[in-house]
Formats: C-alpha cells, structure tokens, sequence
C-alpha cells in the first residue's frame, strides 16, 4: 500500500471511532430523565390522546393530571416549550411531584416540545445535562435545545411562513413550538404537536393556560407574564401581588402582530386565558461567558455583570447571578398567584393548589428538595 | 489578562502555525486551533463538542455541494456560453444598462434564497463569461459576483440576517421591503459601475462576433436553432420555477430544500444540451467544493469550542465595552469581522446585541442596516464563501485578488448602512 492509500485508511478509521463516540453521545440525549409522579398526580395521558398522529413520534409528550377532590376549574402548565430553559421545565416536573390539588384540575406538560430534548444547539456549546442535589441522592436532567431536532424535522425552509397569519421568519424559527401554534393536523411536525396541544386545550376546556419559559438578560421581555388581552384582569392583579411579595416582575400585553405564540393564538383560537411567564437564563444568551452546567445552575456570568454595569440588560445582574431556584421559585410563586386569583374571581370554578413550598423556601432549600427519590 | 483573552490567543497561534509554518489546509488548522482552546481551557478533546460544532453548517454544505454539480452541468451542456452570446447581442449598444441588468440577475438568486452562495454558483456562473467577454478583467468580474450576491442575500424579499435579528428582539419581519431596497439600491448600482463600466465601454462586439463565429464550438452555432436555444435553457427555468413556486403556493408545491433544488435542475440539465458525464461532473464538483467544505467544518468546531470556553462571549463583551462615541466604529469592524464564522452567525451573536444597544431608533433601519453590513461578512476568510466561490466562477485561483476589489464597495456599504442607523429616526419617519 502506498503512503496515500496509507494515510486514507488511517484518516477513515479515525473518523469511524470520532463517529463512533459522537454518536453514542448524542444518542444518549434520547434517554428521558425519570419524572416521579408524586402524591397530586390522579392520571397520565399522552398527546396522542387528542391527536394519534403523535403516538410513536418524538413528538408525543406525557401530560400529567392532577385532579382535585373537589370540582372546579382547569389549568394547563406548559414546562419545556423550549427545552434549553430549565427553569421552566423544572418548575413544571417540581409540581408534578409535589403539589396537591383540592379543588379543580391541573394539567401539566413538562416536555411540551420533547423531540428538542433530545439534541443541543450547534455551535452552542451547551452541556448534556445538569445535576441536581436532593435529599435522596443526585438527579440528572437533560439540558436541551430551543427547537425540534432535525432528525424529526428536516430541512428547514428559507423562509418560515407562519401558516394562520402568513408572518414570515428566518427558517430555524419553523422548529420552535412557540412560533407554530395554533398548529395544523397536516403541518410540519412541530406545527403537529402545537396542534395536539390545542386540541387537548380545547377537549379538555381548560380555563387558564400558563406556557413557562426564560430568557437571555439581554432580552427586553423578562422577568415578566405576557398576557393575551382576555387574560389581562387576572395577570394585572397577579403582577401586582407578585410585587408586593417582593417579586420584581412586568407584565407585557401580547403583541398583536407576534404571532405563533402560546400567549396569542391560543387565546385566539381556544378559550383559554393565555399567559406566558419568563425568568433570566444567562446559560441561553448571546453575551454568556463559558457555558457549563454550573452556569445552567447557578446562572452566574462575569460577562453578564459587566453587561449590566453597562445597562445593556433588561434585569438586574450582579455577581449573584440568577440561580436556578430562584427562576423555579418565581414560576411558581407565579403559579400560585394565577390559581389563587382565578380562584377569587371564580368561586364557583376553584383551582385550589396545595402543598406548594414558597419563593423564600425554594431559594433557602434549592429545588431538589421538591424531588422524589427515584425507586 | 482576562483567562478567555488567553484561550482565544491559544486558538489564533495554533491555527496560525497550523496553516502558515506546516502549511496545513486552512480546515485542518482551524480543527487543531480548536482542540488547543479546549486543551488550555480544560476540556480535554470534547469530541462531542467538536463534531456538534460542524453540524452547524450541513444545510450549507449541502447547498453548496448541489450548487457546484447544478453550476458544471449548464456549463457543460454548453447552457452558460449560449446565454453568455445572446445577452451580448442584445444588449451591447448600452453598457450601463447592460450591467445594471447583469447585477439584478446576480442578485436574484439571493433574494428568493436569502444564500449568497446560490447566487454565486448559479447566476454568477451565468454572468461571468458576459462580464469577460466585455473585457472586464476577471478580478473585477469576480468582485462584481461576489458583491452581488451579497445584495441579493440582503435583498427583499428573502433576507435571512434581519429576520435573524428581528427575531432576537421580537420584530416581526414586516415592513423591510422599503428600507432595505433604499439601503440597496445605490450602492449595488455604484458597485457594477464602479468596477465594470470603464471596461465595458471599450468593448469591441465586432471582434467578439468574430471570435464567437470562429469558433469550434461556438455559442452562435447553438443559437442557430430556437428550438436547442429553449432546451438549453430548461435547467436555468426550472432552478428559478422551483425556487419561486415554493414561495407563490406552498400549499400546492411543498419545501424543497435548496440541495434538492439545485439536484433536481442539475438531472434536468443532462438531457438539455451537449452530453453531460454526470458521475464525472459531480466528482469535480464536490472534488472542487472539499476545501471550502472542510473549512466550514473546521470554523464549526472553532466556534463551538469559543463558545464553550468564554472566548464568544468575550468577544461580544468586548464590542460592547466601546465607548458609545465608539459604538458604531465597533458595528463597522466587529460585525463584519466576526463574519468570518458567517452572515448569519454574526447576525445572531452581535446584530441582536447591537441592536438592542440602539433601542430609541427605528428599530426597523437599525435591523436592515445591520443585516446590510453584516452580509459582508461572507467576504471575510476564512470562509468567505462569496469571495471563495466567486474566484472559482471566474477561474481565479487566488481568492484573495478578488476580495481586494471588494474592499470599496464594502467600505460603501459600511458607511451606507452606518448612515442609515445614524439617521434611523428620521429616515424611518420619511419611509415607514
């Protein structure tokens, strides 16, 4: 053999073990983390309970149902629209496997967009996964990306067309689940799970939807609930009471010419009260320093610090940073507040959660102490 | 010293004594520089990491690939030189006008695929044997394709850095038309001119008649026949029918991909004209393509072992830390440079960031002037793929010929784009 062909067979064994290894890595994204229904959860349906088309897709998701004693009122939270923002994600499992109900329904779907756990971005350098320390001993979550993998949605279009209002987008944007709503049974993969997750809305004639998400510091709607207009008496009072708790959050009406989105079309489409609530996730921006887990978790960055010395933020950023239980406690205390005020307004038609630790608890204990041992 | 500053230091010498003292191809470099920032930085060598890093660019590979067999094949079925004849004749008698037509069929590739690279390899592949025959030299010719194409990506309707931009910020994609037309306009006027108009008053169409005629193969004898004529140009028609029809009635004809576009002309192609070896054609393409290939690879990895190490952050940190005297000297260099990784990367990395520093402007001029400047990043090397391309269209073998040619009209775009973000405010109240 001569020194070419030499070198070609080494070359192409060195790219069947780089492949090799590679593949085993992000093939391993595909293993779900374990989620321990806890004492609330009355029932477990799938999305392909409102739209079989799903069932055997990456696009099928578990919906937890916690149903209360006692009639009432139905809430859907939505965790993991965007699977590379934790707090939303893990604010959803941490009442799946604690909270309670005493009056009314709780839908929860902590992997809305399950297909987009099971990659990273390119060029993103995000991490696998992240740990958690609880009482029982460590869990591991996976730490995603924003869109749909495209192992189940390929290729992107040139242009993303928006199929109910025709609003076009750059092509990525066609596989993210909050800009595919209120989705179509004949549509792209994405645009078959917003579908499903509007049909199930509308069988389920769920009161008040709540789609969990966070944002880069450097994006201008954070530490805020955007709310579609019908939804607006209820997110006004929530705002305001979240303040006077000491939350430092906005409220946002949901722009009209946005489109997509939870917090528009499926207070057009449906009727549901749409809001969507967003917290400071430094690990997702564009102005983030070394990205690890540590920074999934503790949500420090020097980059940050130095951007928000400059005011080129839109939340407050000090070496502190934004740790993940601060972002699960806003969710949640946000939750809270929602049911609660819904609740006031709708004595007739109670959602009534129980057994939901508070925002100064979350920050003092971390969110492993919401988690249930694994066996 | 800040520790990012020393990884990305480690990268740039590694890949500086990759490709200059072992004189290793500019891809391999750019992996070697990559795995050295994960070394200092203490990752070991992440696989994952690196692999993940390339995928960022399969869609393009994949576009450029097909481009390049579609771009061999009308040259070979003899479909470039007929076309080349017939705009010729036609339009000698006014040269401005000529070339103001040529810079709009550069262009519209571009704008109905948001890719400055399916510009180049398909409409720049038509017009270049035009521009030489006028006698522009083929460093001009190349500068004028690669410019172009920039325009085009930048063009309405399709423009891919503002919507990437608009989408950081939550702008909808509405309203651009005008703007980014106004921002386009002059300048790509002033650039076919600029760099071809004292050439192409000098051409001599009696001598090009002559040597067309003279010819073995000549176009003219092709022309003969309106029948072949049509034929030949079946593959061009069915490029711009497929990349249209998808745009006009996407309930009717569903999303192609542009890879499956470019392929599905290119098969066309082989029954159109001369006889086309289609293996053989598309091993010298894709042989053709390898280096820029790997390239993309390669700035795949180093941009996600930047980003995994702090190294892009700091960067952004950086442009962002200029004073704001400063601010727009900092989106005149930055932007651009950090084109390098390309168009659409510096878009989202700091055309977001940069934006969102200009909020109290029209944030519709601020974004189509960004995305303006940040389409010159696909000049930039190492991947400067509109340059890369270019030189290969026109037969350049140094890339570097023609991105010098670039440097005016880009140095008009930049201060055209700056202009228009200066001014945003009262330009957008004039327009919007």
């Amino acid at each position: 053999m001569d020194n070419k062909k030499t070198a070609s067979v080494i070359f192409l064994i060195i790219a069947l073990v780089v492949s090799f290894i590679a593949g085993k890595s992000f093939s391993s994204m595909h293993i779900p983390e374990v989620i321990v229904a806890g004492p609330g959860v009355t029932m477990q349906k799938m999305l392909s309970d409102y739209f079989p088309q799903l069932k055997g897709t990456n696009g099928d998701a578990e919906i937890y149902i916690l149903e209360g004693d006692k009639a009432g009122g139905s809430m859907l939270v939505l965790g993991g629209t965007h699977a590379n923002e934790p707090g939303g994600y893990m604010a959803a499992i941490s009442l799946i496997e604690t909270a309670k109900i005493d009056s009314g329904t709780l839908y929860i779907i902590p992997r809305a967009n399950n297909s987009a756990f099971s990659h990273n971005d390119a060029q993103e350098g995000s991490p696998q996964r992240f740990t958690i320390e609880t009482e029982y001993g460590e869990r591991e979550f996976r730490y995603g990306s924003r869109a749909t993998n495209p192992i189940d949605q390929w290729p992107d279009p040139d242009v993303y067309v928006h199929a109910a209002s025709g609003q076009q987008l750059s092509g990525s944007e066609t596989r993210n689940l909050n800009r595919a709503y209120p989705g179509r049974s004949d549509g792209t993969f994405t645009e078959k799970v917003t579908y499903a997750i509007t049909e199930m809305i509308k069988v389920e004639n769920i009161d008040i939807t709540l789609d969990l998400h966070e944002a880069s510091p450097e994006y201008p709607v954070i530490n805020a609930i955007v709310s579609h207009e019908y939804a607006m008496g209820i997110a006004s009072v929530v705002t305001i009471n979240l303040q006077l708790k000491g939350v430092d959050i906005a409220l946002e009406p949901s722009p009209t010419n946005l489109r997509g989105l939870t917090h528009r079309e499926l207070g057009d489409y449906t009727d549901t009260l749409a809001l969507l609530a967003e917290t400071a996730n430094a690990a997702q921006g564009r102005l983030r320093g070394k990205t690890d887990e540590d920074l999934v978790i503790k949500g420090k960055d020097k980059m940050y610090v130095n951007a928000a010395k400059r005011g080129n933020l839109y939340v407050p950023f000090d070496e502190n940073g934004h740790p993940l239980e601060e972002r699960v406690g806003r969710h949640l205390e946000t939750i809270k507040e929602i049911t609660s005020v819904y609740t006031a307004k709708n004595e007739n038609n109670p959602i009534i959660i129980t057994n939901l630790p508070d925002y100064e608890e979350i920050q003092e204990k971390g969110v492993g102490f919401m988690l249930n041992p694994l066996s | 010293m800040q520790i990012e500053l020393i990884f990305f230091i480690a990268m740039i010498v590694t890949f500086l004594i990759g490709a200059f003292l072992l004189k290793l191809p500019i891809s391999l470099s750019m992996m070697l520089a990559s795995i050295a920032g994960a070394l200092v930085s203490g990752h070991g060598i992440p696989i994952k990491h690196l692999v993940e890093g390339t995928f960022g660019y399969i869609d393009t590979i994949l576009v450029i690939a097909t481009a390049m067999m579609f771009m061999k094949v009308i040259e070979e079925s003899g479909a470039l030189d007929t076309l080349n004849f017939l705009i010729v004749r036609k339009f000698h008698n006014n040269p401005v006008l000529l070339l103001i037509l040529i810079m709009i069929i550069i262009m519209f590739p571009g704008m109905i695929t948001g890719s400055s690279t399916a510009a180049v390899l398909s409409s720049g592949a038509i017009v270049a044997p035009v521009l030489m025959t006028m006698g522009i030299p083929v460093a001009e010719t190349g500068a004028i394709i690669a410019m172009g194409a920039i325009y085009g990506m930048i063009a309405p309707p399709v423009n891919v850095p503002a919507m990437i931009i608009g989408g950081g910020i939550d702008l909808p994609y509405v309203g651009f038309t005008i703007p980014l037309l106004l921002l386009i306009v002059p300048v790509a006027v002033f650039t076919v001119l600029f760099l071809g108009l004292k050439y192409a008053k000098n051409f001599d169409y009696e001598q090009f008649i002559l040597s067309s005629t003279n010819s073995v193969d000549s176009s003219s004898e092709l022309v003969k026949s309106n029948v072949k004529e049509i034929k030949l140009f079946i593959p061009i028609l069915v490029l711009i029918f497929l990349m249209l029809a998808s745009k006009i009635a996407p309930q009717i004809i569903p999303n192609l991909g542009m890879p499956l576009i470019f392929l599905i002309s290119a098969i066309v192609g082989l029954f159109t004209g001369k006889k086309v070896n289609f293996i053989q054609t598309s091993k010298s393409a894709v042989k053709s393509t390898l280096p820029v290939l790997g390239i993309l690879m390669g700035v795949g990895m180093f941009i996600q072992i930047m980003t995994l190490t702090g190294v892009r952050g700091f960067i952004v940190d950086v442009a962002l830390s200029l004073p704001s005297v400063f601010l727009y000297l900092g989106i005149a260099i930055f932007i651009p440079l950090f084109g390098a990784v390309s168009a659409f990367g510096s878009s989202s990395v700091l055309g977001v960031p940069f934006c969102l520093a200009l909020l109290g402007k029209n944030e519709i001029i601020v974004a189509a002037a960004l995305s303006f400047i940040a389409g010159t990043g696909d000049l930039v090397p190492p991947t400067a793929l509109a340059g890369i391309f270019a030189a290969q269209v026109v037969g350049e073998e140094n890339y570097f010929n023609i991105l010098k040619k670039c440097i005016i009209p880009v140095i008009a775009i930049v201060v055209w784009g700056l202009v228009f973000i200066i001014f945003a405010n009262p330009i957008g109240d004039l327009i919007l």
